[in-house]
């Protein structure tokens, strides 16, 4: 008991730090204490807890700098905790959608027979997360990092538990991303001399510091969802309770990964602009953006839609971070804020039509504009702030992003500005599927029992779209924010307000158009809304592309496995080889001799007789020659 | 002299105690079962009342000398605490386990005494200070191990049982011929006075070979994924408390504390060792039975222990003893899963198996939580002696420290293939229920264990700094 008293007072006034860790992780336990059919108290001890996690944040963000730590493993790993602008910044957005998703969960599964399992898995998810922010320790931040793989599995599994291959995906693959981490925490670590984070700065980018630099960013990558670590987000959108992916893939994780992303290029390493590592963030950052959106612009389903595109969005952030000039870091970190908070929206607006119509198939149900209107308005602000349209607040961070990208490279503004078309091209064709044009219902669902939400999954939906156009028209309170935190870095620029460039704008605004117009032509070849976009589908050449990305073929899942798989087989043949040594071969021999012995004694005192002979014989040939 | 009571309950109730069961056993199973289960928790109780004393620095020593440089003695350090204490707590669940999986079968009273001798035998050999005392408790167990291999008696099974038999004990005889040089060089076996001094490399071969048969290491290891036909509590004895462990105990003992290892070592047993964590990492992820599965994974974790144990820094030795423990409680508690299920399904082809996690919701959750810390996923156990290990052996050599990445993730990936083909998917046996309460309190309980030693990580580290700091070495 002495011991659990120690790591409870060794906090010494800065109680707050590990409150946030410890208090939603307890009452998720206390969650599953409660009896299963008891879904009212269940319910309020969830939303007690997102609240209070909120009410701590704000504490945290309005606190000032703190530190804390406590000996916990040995061998210098310490439970170190530091709360400093970004960490704050960070915590509070967490905070902020773990309670609007949370209202809205609460609401939609409600009929759900794993609701309390969900609620478990969310706020441990919660604390995990606030721990990664909030950790000074790197591996401390490792261990929290590393944690959310159990709850990734666990959420994804409970929505269906028949169909485990998602969970299993996710799995594999954010753990591959995270034992890359491992490798890139331990090789920085070595070469810093230290585990504490604000001792590590500035490391040169050369020798082993190649390999940690790249081993950490493709875990901090992967966690965001970026390619190759991307695949597992639109199979997990299918069978995945709904809020899932609001909070996850689409908040948490992108946070978490571009948080730790923007700490390697501003902190831990010297990522300078136009070097090869600069270079490799950014290809991945632009072959993200474009394969992805190209994936997503074919798709039927709304989630899935809505995953690739939670993908692609990654690509932008990467693309900003990846240049390493101050208006990229910029755009980068305001991109990933205001992703958060229109892509949320995006999910919690197909969270609705699901839990009216049971499907989010947008072969089955669509043009719900007049039934569902509250989901409607919010969806078109979300898409049109996804989209780049001002004065949204995506346009706004994408300018600076195609801005660094521009002068990085016209490479990277190309593929991002493509990203941009056909982003805008997708959202046309999934607006107009979804919610205009003729009203489409699955079987079995008459049109007046579908009906707008109850206020509690409204809300959150439009307080985060009320966020999409304050974010864009008052851009200069996040960018208040975001800007500091390059410190000298930053180099006395201010980026809020209009974009400084005009020609980006236009350039911009002229995409927009032409995804229009784009729509409007293949509206009219079709004539619905769904298959707005299928002569780029179908066009000679992307077409067979296509085909082999539907069936996997680059699923970079399916290659790793049958690579492993693979080597597994050699690994069983070199063991089954052992084996045969000692099954068949010792036995074999073991056998032979004591056959040949037998023969030798075959019972005959003549052959015993020609035995003793020669031994005797061959005694005194030796005694001969030795003596 | 009160230390010396505790040191000499801990080794003596299960050793001797053993060949009590099978009389009382002859009167009263229940007492039997009672005395069994009791003889090992006074072990874990009597090891835990030695942790303060060996903690203090001053650790406790029975030591009895005979003629020829011979003697008898027993040394309480933290090294040998620790082991003791791993060992004895582990082996109590898995006796408590047996109570209800091993009730409808012939021979429980050879079962027990075998059991209880056998976690003696363990016992005997953590403290000895002695080779030809760790010699002789290393048979005891190899004899345990093979009655308790070829526990049902088929015609096959025995077949396999005498495989284990030959193979440990032939691997044994060569570290006695090792052990014998020892003494010719340099006139004794006793421990204490051989510490500090190297052993010449041709030395070095013959105990290893001892070492790596008892600890399954490839090329050596075959005999472990076979001896999956004994009944489950035996292949968790086998793989979590005793059997297994005693190879890597014996090679803490005698190159972590006594002997130095010669630099062509720290090379040699690590490649060893990234050998055999790879293939039989591949080797689990094709076989299709649940037991042997979980079988190429301890020789696949078995490797990253010899790893941390033998790349010659701090954080690696440390990683390795921590894995040690963690490995203990998570193994054991995947195979008293394995054994629930196998119980329940009469079969252990995971082909055959699906959507158990509604049948069998504990058994799953523990399974989960045990098979998460193997991985070396936080927040459990494993997590943190995994770090360690390959941070170990960052220092030592960057590929060895890649070839062990790509092994973590092979243990990702193939504990994972089991957990999802046995607990979820399309069920296959909607009507089986979960074993009987001391099964399921047996896995419940190592499923808990692996998480709060992850949590508490203080706890253990606390302890293997000081068997660190008290070798010196670093």
């Amino acid at each position: 008991m002495g011991v659990l008293s120690d790591f409870i007072n060794m906090g010494n006034g800065n109680n707050l730090l590990y409150t946030m860790i410890l208090l939603p992780a307890l009452l998720a336990g206390l969650i599953l204490a409660v009896p299963r059919l008891n879904y009212r108290l269940r319910s309020m001890i969830f939303m007690a807890a997102v609240s209070l996690n909120m009410l701590f944040a704000l504490g945290v963000f309005f606190g000032g700098d703190m530190t804390m730590l406590i000996p916990w493993a040995g061998f210098g790993v310490n439970l170190a905790l530091r709360v400093y602008d970004f960490s704050a910044l960070i915590v509070l957005a967490v905070a902020v959608f773990a309670l609007l998703v949370g209202m809205y969960s609460v609401s939609f599964l409600r009929s759900k027979d794993y609701s309390g399992r969900f609620f478990f898995y969310y706020l441990v998810t919660v604390a995990l997360v606030n721990g990664a922010v909030l950790a000074n320790n790197i591996v401390v931040m490792l261990f929290f990092w590393e944690g959310l793989l159990v709850t990734l599995f666990g959420i994804i599994i409970i929505g269906n538990r028949e169909k485990p291959k998602a969970a299993l995906k996710a799995l594999v693959l954010n753990g591959i991303g995270d034992l890359l981490l491992m490798l890139g925490v331990i090789i920085t670590a070595t070469s810093a001399g230290t585990m504490m984070m604000d001792g590590i700065s500035d490391l040169p980018i050369e020798g082993v510091g190649i390999l940690g630099f790249v081993c950490m960013m493709l875990g901090a990558a992967g966690k965001a969802g970026s390619m190759p670590f991307h695949s597992w987000i639109p199979e997990a959108a299918t069978v995945a309770p709904m809020p899932f992916m609001a909070i996850l893939p689409a908040a948490l994780e992108k946070m978490l990964g571009i948080y730790l992303l923007a700490r390697i290029a501003l902190d831990f390493y010297q990522l300078q602009p136009g070097t090869p590592f600069s270079l490799l963030v950014m290809i991945i950052g632009a072959v993200t953006i474009v394969l992805a959106v190209a994936m997503a612009l074919i798709q039927k389903d709304m989630k899935k839609l809505l995953s690739y595109h939670a993908i692609s969005q990654v690509g932008y952030m990467i693309l900003g971070i990846g240049t390493a000039l101050p208006v990229g870091v910029v755009g980068g970190l305001f991109h990933m804020i205001n992703h958060v908070i229109y892509k949320c929206c995006l999910f919690l607006t197909a969270g609705s039509i699901e839990k009216q119509t049971g499907s989010t198939d947008l072969r089955k149900v669509g043009g719900l504009g007049k039934l569902m209107p509250a989901t409607t308005v919010c969806f078109i602000i979300a898409a049109c702030a996804i989209s780049g349209v001002p004065p949204f607040n995506g346009f706004f961070s994408k300018e600076l992003v195609f801005d660094a990208a521009l002068e990085s490279g016209i490479v990277y503004y190309i593929a991002a500005v493509l990203g941009a078309f056909l982003t805008a091209a997708s959202f046309l064709k999934l607006g107009h599927a979804a919610f205009f044009g003729k009203t489409k219902l699955p079987e079995g669902v008459s049109e007046d029992k579908v009906k707008e939400n109850s206020g509690a999954m409204v809300t959150p939906m439009l307080i985060l779209a009320g966020l999409c156009i304050f974010f864009g028209v008052y851009n200069a309170v996040p960018l208040g924010q975001i800007q500091p935190l390059l410190g000298e870095a930053l180099g006395g620029h201010d980026y809020a307000g209009w974009p400084h460039s005009l020609t980006l704008v236009v350039i911009s605004v002229a995409v927009l158009l032409l995804a229009a117009v784009n729509h409007l032509i293949g509206y009219r070849l079709t004539g619905e809304g769904l298959k707005a976009v299928d002569h780029i589908h179908y066009a000679p050449g992307l077409h067979s592309v296509y085909n082999a990305a539907e069936r996997h073929y680059f699923d970079p899942y399916d290659i790793v496995m049958l690579l492993i798989n693979a080597f597994a087989w050699l690994s069983y043949g070199i063991d089954r080889a052992i084996n045969w040594i000692y099954d068949a071969a010792f036995v074999n021999v073991v056998n032979y001799v004591s056959d040949a012995a037998k023969r030798i004694n075959d019972g005959h005192s003549s052959t015993y007789m020609k035995w003793s002979f020669f031994g005797v014989a061959f005694i005194v040939f030796l005694f001969i020659i030795l003596v | 002299m009160e230390g010396q009571v505790f040191l000499l309950a801990c080794i003596f109730t299960p050793l001797l105690g053993a060949f009590l069961l099978p009389l009382i056993g002859r009167f009263n199973v229940m007492a039997r079962n009672i005395c069994a289960l009791g003889f090992v928790i006074i072990a874990f109780l009597a090891a835990a009342f030695l942790l303060p004393r060996a903690m203090s620095g001053d650790p406790l020593l029975i030591y009895m000398e005979l003629p020829l440089g011979l003697s008898v003695g027993f040394l309480a350090d933290g090294l040998a605490v620790f082991m003791a204490m791993t060992s004895s707590l582990v082996a109590s669940v898995i006796v408590l386990y047996s109570f209800g999986y091993i009730e409808h079968y012939d021979n429980q009273n050879e079962y027990y005494l075998m059991v209880v001798l056998f976690i003696g035998a363990m016992m005997g050999l953590v403290f000895s200070t002695n080779l030809i005392c760790i010699y002789t408790f290393w048979e005891i167990s190899a004899i345990c191990c093979w009655r308790l291999i070829g526990f049902y008696r088929d015609k096959d099974i025995i077949r396999r049982a005498d495989k284990a038999f030959l193979m440990t004990v032939g691997g044994a005889l060569l570290m006695l011929v090792g052990f014998i040089a020892i003494y010719i060089q340099s006139g004794t076996f006793d421990l204490l006075e051989l510490k500090g001094t190297s052993m010449s490399n041709w030395v070095m071969v013959l105990v290893l070979f001892g070492i790596l048969s008892k600890s399954a290491t490839l090329p050596l290891h075959t005999w472990l994924p076979d001896a999956g036909v004994a009944p489950s509590p035996v292949t968790s004895l086998l793989h979590a408390a005793v059997l297994v462990k005693i190879g890597v105990y014996v090679f803490a003992r005698l190159f972590l504390v006594n002997f130095e290892l010669d630099v062509v070592w720290q090379t040699a047993v690590p490649i060893i060792a990234a050998v055999s964590a790879l293939v039989s990492a591949g080797a689990a992820l094709v076989e299709n039975d649940i037991k042997r599965i979980i079988a190429y994974s301890t020789i696949s974790q078995l490797a990253f222990i010899f790893l941390g144990l033998s790349c010659g820094n701090m954080v690696g030795a440390a990683g390795g003893l921590l894995y040690i423990l963690m490995h203990s409680l998570a193994k054991g508690g995947l195979f008293l899963c394995a054994g629930v299920v196998e119980h329940s399904l009469h079969t252990k082809d995971i082909r055959q198996m699906g959507g158990l996690s509604k049948c069998l919701p504990v058994t799953c959750v523990a399974f989960a939580l045990c098979a998460f810390s193997v991985m070396g996923i936080p927040p459990f156990g494993g997590f943190f002696s995994k770090y360690m290990v390959i941070n170990g052996a960052w220092e030592l050599d960057p590929w060895i420290a890649g070839v062990f990445i790509f092994g973590a993730v092979l243990t990702v990936v193939y504990l994972l293939r089991v957990f999802v083909k046995v607990f979820f998917g399309p069920v296959s046996h909607p009507d089986i229920r979960e074993g009987s309460w001391e099964m399921v309190f047996s896995v419940a309980l190592l499923g808990v264990l692996s998480l709060a030693f992850g949590i508490f990580i203080n706890l253990p580290s606390k302890l293997v700094s000081f068997i660190i700091e008290s070798i010196g070495r670093w």
